[in-house]
């Protein structure tokens, strides 16, 4: 009984103590934010469609540097990922990836931006470099755990006709995780376009840059305008995956 | 041939012993004779070690003791590429690759003895796919030859996963609990089809069955296993009795 109330008790106290901390429970100051939000909703309507056409050229800035980098990403990730499955590898061979994907991995999106802007300069060729870093990471530990879950019985019906490695790849490994593949670079497709709205905080490019400029400037009526953009990019992004799963994947069930 | 005059050996197992790590033997002794040109059946209670016979049989896992020939050549030290032109291998579940058509996994029987380069691009030989066809064609299939693996029935599957084999031309076929989950009449016309290709490719079929009827009507031969140990080997007249009782045991 003791043991079972345990971690959940222990658990809440840690939280309480630490909401506190953070000023959770500082009511006057909870009370003014939610007045202050209520200016920056008012300050914020209409929005100001006059900057659209700046607006949109920034945001097509970062359509095509998460489109960009999330391809890079994934390109790099698939050997990356195929390297590091055990199944097919040398245990040295494959720790060795899963050591450079795990150590690619720990740059955060932003951090990683700000390296390559000293790399190759300001701009969204850094941006798309920074995503494409954060996307291999990403992606090739989801895939090599996703390629050493294929069926064995599978990998070994057809190593015994005496397929090379690389034709197992080919011809087992990719099309039975191919929906897995799919939805993860769509996955990470969307999770890029909302993360590289704010790369141009660091000089990345993309519609970061514009929405520091409004937020400096509390031009809140021209920051609404870009905010609605990036809503409208990430639900025109959701319907454009949803209808790619819809149409390449395949379902798996009854089998 | 052998000393009896009869058929000469496919494969032949020397006390042969196998075990997991941290189990106990799997495999207990077992010695057995496969003759070629003839089909076997193995029979024996569920979790008797089946499965791990036929893999180790098919050369997929090492025996920890024992030696196995195929054709009076060792199997030990082989690559896998070496073994598929002798021997194929068709797992319970078949192993087939769902999301690709049938033709493509007829296909990957090829794949031993093509390269890399050709191959990794999906392209094969005209001889090939002509080949793959005609294996599909006969298992009566190859009006499906387009569709996905995904989309078909269970009994279709058999017949992919024997077309593979047969594309992949071995000597030696095992299967390991084939046409088990089909109904009857199916599994007749199935095993059926199979003894012709057989007959006119000089196969020689190893099964994993527990459905007597279907062993007495397909097997030449019936290897009885319980516990690891092989128990009673028969051909001919006596594979009705030794099936009913393999099957009791």
């Amino acid at each position: 009984m003791r043991s079972k109330l345990f971690l959940p008790i222990t658990t809440a106290l840690f939280l309480l103590a630490v909401l506190a901390h953070l000023g959770f429970f500082e009511w006057d100051r909870l009370a003014r934010g939610f007045r202050n939000l209520t200016i920056l909703g008012a300050e914020m309507v209409p929005p100001d469609m006059s900057i659209l056409p700046t607006a949109s050229a920034a945001l097509w800035e970062t359509v095509e540097m998460s489109f960009a980098g999330t391809l890079l990403g994934f390109l790099a990730a698939l050997p990356l990922s195929i390297l590091a499955t055990r199944r097919l590898f040398s245990d040295w061979i494959s720790r060795l990836a899963r050591f450079v994907a795990a150590g690619i991995r720990t740059i955060p999106v932003l951090l990683a931006a700000i390296v390559f802007v000293i790399l190759v300069g300001l701009g969204p060729l850094a941006g798309t470099f920074g995503i494409a870093a954060y996307t291999v990471g990403y992606l090739a530990k989801i895939y090599a755990d996703l390629f050493e879950g294929t069926d064995p019985e599978i990998i070994e019906a057809v190593q015994s006709t005496g397929a090379s490695k690389l034709q197992l790849v080919r011809y087992v490994i990719v099309p039975e995780t191919a929906n897995a593949i799919l939805a993860q670079v769509l996955f990470m497709l969307e999770y890029n376009i909302r993360a590289s709205s704010i790369l141009g905080f660091v000089g990345a490019g993309g519609l970061g840059l514009v929405i520091q400029i409004y937020l400096q400037n509390l031009n809140y009526r021209r920051l609404a305008t870009v905010l609605l953009l990036v809503l409208i990019i990430v639900l025109l992004m959701d319907g454009i995956s949803a209808w790619l799963r819809k149409k390449f994947l395949l379902s798996t069930q009854g089998t | 041939m052998n000393e009896n005059g009869n058929a000469p050996i496919a494969l032949n197992a020397e006390q042969v012993w196998f075990s997991y790590p941290h189990r106990g033997a799997v495999l207990k002794n077992v010695s057995l004779s496969i003759p070629a040109g003839k089909h076997t059946v193995i029979m024996g209670p569920s979790g008797t070690g089946k499965t791990t016979l036929l893999r180790v049989l098919a050369g997929i896992l090492k025996p920890s003791r024992g030696r196995i020939t195929v054709f009076d050549q060792p199997v030990a030290g082989r690559s896998q590429r070496e073994m598929s032109s002798l021997i194929g291998y068709i797992p319970q579940q078949l192993g087939l690759v769902r999301n690709l058509s049938a033709l493509d996994n007829v296909l990957m029987g090829a794949l031993g003895r093509l390269g890399d380069t050709k191959t990794l691009l999906g392209l094969f030989p005209r001889q090939e796919i002509n080949a793959a066809h005609a294996a599909l064609d006969m298992m009566g299939i190859d009006h499906k030859s387009a569709e996905q693996v995904f989309h078909l029935s269970g009994g279709e599957r058999q017949r992919v996963a024997i077309a593979r084999t047969l594309l992949q031309r071995p000597r030696i076929v095992i299967a390991d609990e084939f046409a088990s989950d089909l109904d009857l009449a199916m599994a007749y016309e199935i095993l059926g089809r199979i003894r012709s290709a057989a007959a006119r490719e000089n196969l020689t079929f190893i099964m994993s069955m527990h459905r007597v009827g279907l062993a007495r009507t397909f097997g030449d031969g019936v290897l009885a296993l319980q516990n690891g140990e092989i128990m009673r080997g028969f051909i001919g007249n006596e594979i009705i009795e030794t099936a009913q009782e393999a099957a009791t045991l």
